[in-house]
């Protein structure tokens, strides 16, 4: 579809520094600038619009306040057609300015770019799966790992309820639906977001070291704890991430093998790459946790990955996150610290 | 048995059919969930004043979002609407009463029953926690195992019923029991939006019930509409929720600005200017109410065409929306404007509809959407519409018609004092919730990081929301106060406009004693104007005996076959022998109806 040019890219008022880690108006992507810009137009017009009501109305308050004492009514008139007309009009053309410019930006995202890389994102209460079909079989949770400058296409999909899945910085949203499955276990249907990371020298826009990301549609009780995180690296560094993001864990201590036979008991719901918890069949129900060392946060984006708050999370999941499927009272203290040391040091990996 | 059943006390309340008594029922009513409502909100807002703030839990903030949400709309603003329907309808076409009278007190005790099951969630500490548009999948069985679902759905079904029942019955009084001379044209705005609101409810309504019913069989009976696992599609719930839902946002909205359009007129002293041009307007206005449901769905996956055309014809709609706000400020201009509570809320209502209408527009760019939806810049938006718009125009008709029903005018200075803190506060509240979208909080979490920079646009929100409260206070010693001390009202207090003023206030309970004829638009003022502006004398209502008015008598069968059907519904969420309570739901019903039909007239 061909529609008038409207150089979007240039028209973004309102990309100020707002200090906010989500804010929607200091885009760092084609996407989110286009989507700016259109902001950007649509809110001067509408801008210009309030005023010319409010301005009027003002007046005509001001003007046609009713005198103390005069109490005759005033001239009894109904209507002015030409007025009526003219603002009927006005409007219809203003709204052209806006429609225009809009379904330009709309077509102009809505295909998939050559040579983008495939990410899943699935929904889960309340955590993100990512998984990265064109790299062998990575499957990572909550901390979204991406090459810089790389056209990326999302399939968003869902494991149970409907979620949505949103970058802000990186532009809109799309909702996360659950699906049925085709014999090979591959979802039917998806949502699909369609962008170009940024680079990397546009981190001056990145508030802390990561781009933040939530899901916005209510989805059970920890909805609001439904966070996650993304790390942009040079393609370098990315290739390398990505062969690192399904070794084995490295199990150096003694402390650690304890906590790899703890770790036996998780493996119904946790999978970590090169162990035995990959030949258990099904659906996982808990986020794979094979590079969990190398994550910043845990419980979906909401607490540090730190020894404390790991014990914590273990001793109690759902004083973290409320009516998290993962019940309490799976280990005893001595085996939060063999199993911690196991997650935190054997699974961190450098590359 | 009807004959004999006393004129005053509680039985008379209970048995009443008049169309008076149960506007003001339906008032007293809707003003209680308003305050329900309103503490929910109250609460919300002390969870979110703070960041990472455990006053609430999660569970306990998202039954409170869905609890507010649903309280807001059906029991709070529908009701309220639905009280003027019933008060000011038959007065303002000249009639004796509505059409069908007992099915009038039907549809009040199944709202008013309705009303308390969903509100029983509470009691048996099953609050639904899905949101007020209830998104499957997340309401089948496997997810909310508990009742609390079932809760909403049969409270959001019961009441629903109601409306239906009050709709058919508006449309055909507004059709069929216009005095003689008001033909369809020189019927007052307030019965044109209205009639137009009648007919939204008569055809969304049903939607939203086979949806419901849907769901119903879904968690009661295993079968999967809206599951995925069974074959079931989410995205279908979406469509038949919004096919209602979003002509429901016109429901909500034109009985408020057919409101404010009386009110304007009547404190410039002014015809409505372009009356034919806001009829036709509030029509093109319920037309394509019908035609832009998917503006809701723009980030489920309907792809770029489907999203075009939607956005194309949400657009449209801001034509004629426009076209009312200029012609409400012409309608003041060259007018000598009276600044009472009750016009003064109508102006705010433009001024803050204004504002509602335009961050509307904004979301009607589905890429703008694709960032705003569901964030809190969508909060702000549907709250500047329905709560700046609707309720301040709904605050605005209770100063105003106050006097007709009681016969005693409300506080005036209070009443400013409240519309001052109502503006203050609403605004404190919502305007900073548009900067919190752009910076990207999402609605309905119950926490938020303090690493976000929403703290402090949280804090201001929250301290808007205790100056509200503040006034609503104040408003409930207003109305309840003036009943006592307030200045006697006469027939006519603000030298209005249309048929409710030319009998005394209150009117007595055969409204006319002499039904009257109209020759054109706002005719009562023609009667006390000549057209150079000289006052006549206006006729006098003649004085009959009130016994030779044939009037319905009262009836006990509305309020049983209302126990009955809400008691059906109750047998879905009893704890056990559902099917029994049920089945005696269905009795009642039964012998309610054959009661009902073989009862005198």
């Amino acid at each position: 579809m061909q529609l008038p040019a409207f150089d979007e890219g240039k028209y973004n008022f309102f990309d100020v520094s707002w200090k906010a880690p989500m804010d929607t108006v200091s885009g760092i992507t084609e996407w989110s600038r286009d989507i700016n810009s259109v902001y950007s137009l649509t809110t001067i017009i509408c801008t210009l619009v309030f005023f010319a009501v409010a301005i009027p109305l003002v007046i005509t308050l001001v003007k046609f306040k009713q005198k103390p004492g005069d109490d005759s009514p005033p001239k009894q008139f109904h209507g002015n057609p030409t007025l009526e007309v003219l603002w009927t009009v006005i409007p219809v053309v203003l709204l052209i300015f806006i429609a225009v410019p809009t379904w330009r930006v709309l077509f102009k995202h809505s295909h998939v770019a050559e040579g983008s890389l495939e990410v899943e994102a699935i929904g889960h209460q309340w955590w993100w799966e990512f998984r990265y079909p064109q790299n062998g079989k990575i499957i990572t949770a909550s901390e979204l790992h991406l090459p810089e400058n790389t056209p990326v296409h999302f399939r968003v999909w869902s494991a149970d309820v409907i979620h949505a899945f949103w970058i802000p910085k990186f532009g809109g949203k799309t909702d996360a639906n659950p699906t049925s499955f085709a014999e090979d276990g591959s979802p039917t249907r998806w949502n699909e977001i369609n962008v170009v990371t940024p680079l990397l020298a546009d981190k001056t826009k990145i508030h802390g070291e990561m781009y933040q990301g939530q899901c916005t549609q209510l989805c059970g009780s920890s909805h609001a704890l439904m966070r996650f995180n993304v790390v942009i690296h040079s393609k370098e560094e990315f290739d390398r991430w990505a062969k690192t993001a399904y070794t084995p864990p490295k199990v150096e201590t003694t402390l650690a093998q304890a906590g790899e036979q703890v770790f036996a008991r998780c493996q119904a719901c946790h999978t970590i790459a090169g162990t035995p918890s990959e030949q258990i069949p099904g659906v996982k129900i808990g986020p794979n946790l094979t590079n969990f060392g190398n994550r910043k946060y845990l419980g979906a984006g909401t607490r540090l990955n730190t020894p404390e708050n790991l014990a914590a999370w273990l001793r109690e999941p759902s004083s973290i996150k409320p009516g998290s499927l993962m019940p309490a009272g799976l280990v005893n203290e001595e085996e939060i610290a063999q199993v911690s040391s196991y997650l935190r040091l054997a699974t961190a990996k450098s590359y | 048995m009807a004959k004999n059943l006393p004129k005053t006390g509680l039985i008379s309340w209970l048995t009443s059919v008049d169309h008076k008594r149960i506007g003001v029922m339906y008032a007293l009513g809707s003003l209680f969930f308003l305050i329900v409502g309103g503490i929910e909100a109250i609460l919300m807002r002390t969870q979110l004043i703070a960041p990472n703030n455990t006053f609430l839990t999660g569970d306990l903030y998202n039954g409170l979002v869905t609890m507010h949400g649903t309280t807001m709309i059906f029991l709070v603003v529908m009701p309220l609407s639905a009280a003027f329907f019933n008060y000011l309808v038959p007065l303002m076409i000249g009639a004796p009463d509505v059409a069908f009278p007992r099915l009038n007190a039907l549809s009040y005790w199944i709202w008013l029953f309705g009303a308390c099951l969903l509100n029983t969630s509470y009691l048996v500490q099953q609050i639904p926690a899905v949101g007020w548009f209830a998104y499957a999948n997340l309401t089948e069985k496997q997810f909310n195992p508990t009742h609390s679902v079932d809760y909403w759905v049969l409270g959001v079904q019961v009441v629903g019923l109601a409306s239906l029942i009050a709709a058919i019955n508006f449309f055909v009084t507004i059709i069929n029991m216009r005095c003689k001379g008001m033909t369809l044209l020189k019927m007052p705005l307030f019965i044109w939006t209205t009639l137009v609101t009648q007919v939204l409810l008569i055809l969304s309504l049903p939607v939203i019930t086979v949806a419901l019913i849907m769901l119903t069989f879904d968690r009661s009976f295993g079968t999967g509409f809206f599951n995925p696992g069974l074959g079931g599609q989410v995205v279908m719930w979406q469509h038949l929720f919004w096919i209602f839902g979003h002509p429901e946002v016109y429901i909500l909205i034109l009985p408020a600005m057919g409101i404010v359009s009386e009110i304007l007129a009547t404190f410039a002293r002014k015809p409505l200017f372009g009356y034919t041009v806001m009829v036709y307007s509030s029509c093109a206005i319920g037309f394509l109410g019908f035609a832009v449901w998917a503006h809701h769905m723009f980030t489920t996956g309907l792809g770029p065409w489907a999203t075009a055309l939607f956005s194309a014809a949400t657009m449209l709609i801001a034509v004629p929306t426009g076209v009312k706000i200029f012609n409400w400020i012409s309608t003041l201009w060259g007018g000598k404007i009276r600044f009472t509570t009750a016009s003064m809320f109508a102006i705010s209502f433009v001024a803050m509809f204004t504002l509602g209408g335009l961050s509307g527009v904004m979301h009607s760019s589905p890429v703008i959407d694709t960032q705003h939806q569901a964030s809190y810049f969508v909060v702000a938006h549907f709250h500047y519409v329905l709560y700046g718009g609707a309720v301040m125009g709904l605050f605005g008709g209770i100063f105003y018609w106050y006097p007709k029903i009681t016969g005693r005018l409300m506080n005036e200075p209070l009443g400013k004092l409240q519309f001052w803190l109502y503006m203050v506060g609403f605004n404190v509240t919502f305007f900073p919730m548009h900067f919190l979208g752009l910076e990207g909080m999402p609605r309905r979490i119950y926490t938020y990081a303090s690493d976000q920079n929403w703290n402090f646009w949280n804090f201001c929100a929250t301290m808007g929301a205790y100056v509200t409260a503040v006034g609503g206070a104040l408003f409930f010693i207003n109305m309840f106060g003036s009943l006592k001390w307030g200045k006697k009202a006469s027939a006519d207090p603000w030298d209005g406009r249309t048929l409710e003023w030319s009998i005394p206030s209150p009117p007595p309970e055969y409204n006319f004693a002499k039904l009257p004829e109209v020759t054109q638009l706002d005719d009562w003022w023609h009667k006390k104007y000549t057209h150079d502006g000289k006052r006549l004398t206006p006729p006098q209502q003649p004085y009959v005996d009130p016994k030779s008015i044939h009037l319905p008598n009262q009836s006990f069968w509305p309020i049983v076959l209302a126990a009955g059907i809400t008691t059906i519904a109750s047998g879905f969420v009893a704890p056990a022998n559902g099917v029994f309570v049920s089945l005696i739901g269905v009795a009642l019903t039964v012998s309610a109806s054959f009661g009902w039909a073989y009862e005198e007239p």
